[in-house]
């Protein structure tokens, strides 16, 4: 398909802004540009070549989307409303304080729900993703320890199973990283933790349930071996939606955790973003939360500073567009209904699990909200690799689950398949996984040069960047 | 209660039968049994109904203005319905990052074709998909350039909440960050600051259009790398960062189709000159061939990246700001190259006409450098009293920047029937 740059025919027009009716300003020609080259089309051909992008995109309302780790929900037409409504859209970031007060309740309110979800005291909305609230998160650590004066905590303990998010954001914080080893089922090795924690610790960041979509069973003995070592305890809140409303990360030892809105509390992720990445904390942290902070007086709500804050993490507080949207969604689930979302995300997972478990599953316990196959004994009978599965996945109208990750699974696939999917989409799942198995063995080629119904197949990516092509 | 789920209680109970369960309870059998135990508060839920009138009582709280004059890092510009309409596709608005090249050359064309727009725009090779915010886009930037035993320089005439997040971000990566003051408003460099890379601003804080050339030169000479910060939309009419020798530009594209939606979600940009493209943060997309031979778009360069890389990554960034991009390259789509000069012309000229009024009125114009539109104004002790008095017709004023200086933004919202409000309210504020 062409780019909107080759449609551009000369001389055609958009939208056009209204005239002038002030005496039009020049500028001395020293200051200006030649030319600027931008595409030139009319509105109609923009939308229709939007359009047809939009149509070589899958979305969530395209089809069962168990991408594993990602969390890909139904996402409610009525947030983008709300969040449009123009005493939102409209709202000035730095209008007064008592101007925007509906804007200071939805950063208020929606921090009481999520110190609640997670039994924490303090609250930033600030980070404007999930790692961006990582980085947050660590930085307040750092800052937790010096403000004892101790200095010697430079490294922080991760998993090999965390995402990659983890050991990035520890190094942009200052840190150094340490790996810690997995048991097979791809909890912590406690062996390695007690061997690696120590005075030089500042923190344990762990997922739970693990990106093996298990709960950590020893998180309480977790916690205690770290705290024992004078470190913190971190929780990636990746995989918050198993457990919602069902415990707390606060009750399981956790000293900080970030949130993903776009994740859990159903704010749409774009293709790729925005997404908001909200750290709630205990109280003994709450002095290092970035500016600024919210504070509740009589006369309302203001803005105020912290003499221990981390600083600022972005401009102004965030993704706020986010924030309206995942308070609608709490608002409306309510306690009761995050529970049962949870339990249905892990009821969901479960049965596509047993359905398909029969073949090449990771451990045999039941999971939480996501599950891992491996793909290996297929690649070694057929040749067949988890990212052919994925592909013949396309072609059944399903998007592939979330491939090679974790790192500790060989040939991983992993499925997440929310609790908005319905039985019906598990159980074509299933069959459109019996079938390509199936095919793997009598015809593997078919599945080698999957997907066959799409606009372009098996992009080579080697090539994009050997010789790499960013622009038009 | 709003739900959202899809499964019946017959279905729920099939598929239990089929675990062997009969009670939700038991696929929890892992969690500790004092963890199990532990009682908290959950709350009922609402309608659908329910809760937008809910959320719709609080957006009544927040005032809403006939017009608007301040700027300072978020600006009032009219978005086509267009680009309204467009972006909310469900394809493009609830997908997620394009891992699957195969159903995502949608999104990924398009994302490919925003990055060549900040290509031109910034006059520079290559463009990030997207970051958080100009903040963060400026502080990734600045620790991209640094070396650790030279210390980042600024100066006080930047946005402050970048200011801060560089502060930030360079603290935390152990680099020293100078901040040199800007005694008229705009930045000088002096020789012999020892800097591994500057940023600065141009259009700056306080809308003065810096001399890019001559401080690119200055900071180039003594072996700095050069980052500068812009409105995107100033670019429409001024010579590019890279044009004028800058090694990144960077900045917030809000300006392009976004709301002001209380400071986020907004669209920061990173652009570079080619040498950078291993180095960047963020995701980058590409042009390649599939199969077939056929064009396709993928993302590229991934060895940069937190998910390949972990702690070797270029940055830790994975949600970026996929959807505002979009949303810029639409905006910049319906207007082309024409019609962004003219919204640029427009601001420009609002600017200056309200400049020159409100000085007649006796409210001066603080620095004497040119600008785009935004601008400082000095009352002795008036500040807040013009702003209250503007609040009281709707208008919401200037930014005060302290007790007597007030800075100003004008867009292509503003019309001279407007200006003129606000020009008779503050003569009669002074």
């Amino acid at each position: 398909m062409k780019t909107v740059f080759e449609k551009s025919v000369k001389g055609r027009r958009g939208v056009q802004p209204s005239a002038l009716d002030v005496e039009r300003y020049d500028y001395e020609s020293y200051r200006l540009r030649e030319e600027l080259v931008l595409p030139e089309l009319s509105e109609p051909e923009v939308a229709a070549h939007y359009t047809a992008l939009s149509k070589r995109t899958f979305g969530v309302d395209d089809g069962f989307y168990p991408l594993g780790s990602c969390t890909m929900k139904y996402n409610p037409k009525l947030h983008e409303e709300i969040a449009a409504l123009p005493g939102f859209a409209n709202a000035h970031p730095l209008a007064r304080a008592d101007k925007v007060q509906g804007c200071l309740a939805v950063i208020d309110t929606l921090s009481a729900y999520l110190a609640g979800i997670t039994g924490m005291d303090g609250v930033t909305l600030q980070p404007c993703a999930g790692a961006h609230g990582e980085y947050t998160a660590l930085l307040m650590v750092r800052a937790y320890h010096r403000s004892r004066g101790d200095e010697k905590r430079t490294k922080v303990l991760i998993p090999d199973s965390a995402h990659g998010t983890n050991p990035a954001s520890a190094v942009m914080a200052g840190f150094e990283v340490v790996t810690l080893r997995s048991a097979p089922d791809g909890s912590v090795d406690l062996d390695d933790l007690k061997a690696k924690a120590g005075e030089d610790t500042a923190a344990l960041m762990l997922t739970n349930p693990s990106t093996l979509g298990l709960f950590e069973k020893n998180v309480l003995e977790i916690a205690g071996i770290v705290h024992g070592a004078g470190a913190l305890m971190y929780y990636d809140g990746a995989n918050l939606n198993a457990i919602m409303g069902v415990v707390r990360p606060g009750d399981m030892g956790f000293d900080l955790v970030h949130l993903n809105l776009h994740k859990t509390f159903s704010a749409p992720h774009g293709g790729g973003g925005p997404g908001s990445g909200p750290v709630c904390c205990k109280a003994e942290l709450t002095p290092f939360l970035p500016d600024p902070q919210i504070v509740r007086t009589e006369k309302g709500f203001r803005f105020g500073r912290g003499d221990w804050s981390v600083g600022r993490v972005s401009a102004f507080y965030g993704n706020f567009g986010v924030y309206v949207k995942a308070l609608a969604y709490i608002v409306a689930l309510g306690g009761k209904g995050l529970r049962e979302a949870a339990e249905t995300a892990v009821l969901n997972a479960n049965y596509l699990r047993e359905k398909i478990s029969y073949f090449y599953p990771v451990g045999d316990r039941r999971c939480m909200h996501e599950f891992v196959l491996s793909m290996r004994r297929l690649r070694d009978e057929t040749g067949v690799t988890a990212a052919d599965v994925a592909k013949g996945l396309i072609d059944r109208g399903i998007h592939p689950p979330t491939m090679y990750f974790p790192l500790i699974v060989e040939d991983a696939l992993m499925f997440e398949p929310t609790e908005t999917a319905s039985k019906e989409m598990l159980d074509a799942a299933a069959d459109a996984l019996k079938e390509i198995i199936a095919l793997a063995y009598s015809d593997p080629d078919a599945l080698r040069s999957a997907p066959h119904t799409t606009p372009v197949r098996r992009p080579d990516e080697a090539a994009a960047a050997r010789n790499p092509v960013v622009k038009g | 209660m709003a739900d959202y789920l899809s499964i019946t209680d017959a279905e729920r109970a099939e598929m239990m039968k089929l675990l062997g369960i009969t009670k939700i309870s038991e696929l929890y059998s892992d969690l500790p049994r004092e963890l199990r135990r532990k009682k908290f508060a959950l709350s009922d839920g609402r309608s659908q109904q329910e809760t937008y009138a809910a959320l719709a009582e609080l957006a009544a709280k927040n005032a809403t203005y006939r017009s608007i004059f301040r700027g300072a890092g978020s600006y009032h510009h009219y978005i086509p319905s267009a680009v309204k309409s467009i972006v909310s596709r469900e394809e493009f608005l609830t997908s997620y990052t394009p891992y699957q090249p195969e159903i995502s050359q949608g999104l990924l064309q398009a994302t490919f074709e925003f990055q060549t727009m900040m290509c031109e725009l910034t006059g520079m090779d290559v463009a990030t998909a997207s970051h958080y915010s100009g903040a963060t886009a400026a502080a990734e930037a600045c620790v991209m350039c640094a070396d650790r035993s030279r210390p980042v320089v600024t100066f006080d005439n930047i946005d402050p909440d970048t200011l801060e997040t560089l502060g930030t971000y360079l603290k935390a990566r152990g680099i020293e960050l100078k901040v040199l003051h800007a005694g008229d408003g705009s930045a000088q460099y002096p020789s012999g600051t020892g800097a591994g890379a500057v940023y600065f601003e141009s259009p700056n804080y306080y809308g003065i259009l810096e001399d890019v050339n001559g401080l690119t030169s200055a900071a180039k000479a003594e072996g700095a790398k050069v980052i500068v910060g812009c409105n995107p939309l100033s670019l429409a009419l001024f010579k590019s960062p890279g044009e004028c020798g800058a090694d990144v530009a960077v900045g917030d594209a809000q300006p392009f189709g976004m709301p002001m939606s209380f400071g986020g979600p907004y669209l920061g940009y990173m652009a570079a000159r080619k040498e950078f493209i291993r180095k960047l943060p963020g995701r980058i997309v590409g042009e390649t061939t599939d199969a077939d031979g056929r064009r396709a778009f993928v993302l590229t360069l991934q060895t940069r990246e937190q998910h390949i890389r972990r702690e070797k990554a270029t940055s830790n960034i994975c949600s970026n700001q996929a959807h505002c991009a979009l949303t810029a390259a639409v905006y910049l789509s319906l207007t082309g190259p024409q019609g962004l000069k003219e919204v640029a012309t427009k601001c420009a000229s609002n600017a200056h006409y309200l400049a020159r009024e409100l000085s007649h009125a006796g409210a001066k114009l603080f620095y004497e450098g040119e600008f785009f539109h935004e601008f400082v104004t000095v009352t002795p002790g008036k500040a807040s009293k013009i702003t209250a008095a503007l609040e009281r017709k709707d208008i919401l004023g200037g930014l005060p920047l302290d007790k007597h200086r007030i800075l100003w933004c004008c867009t292509e919202m503003n019309g001279k029937a407007d200006m003129d409000e606000v020009v008779k309210t503050v003569k009669e504020a002074l």
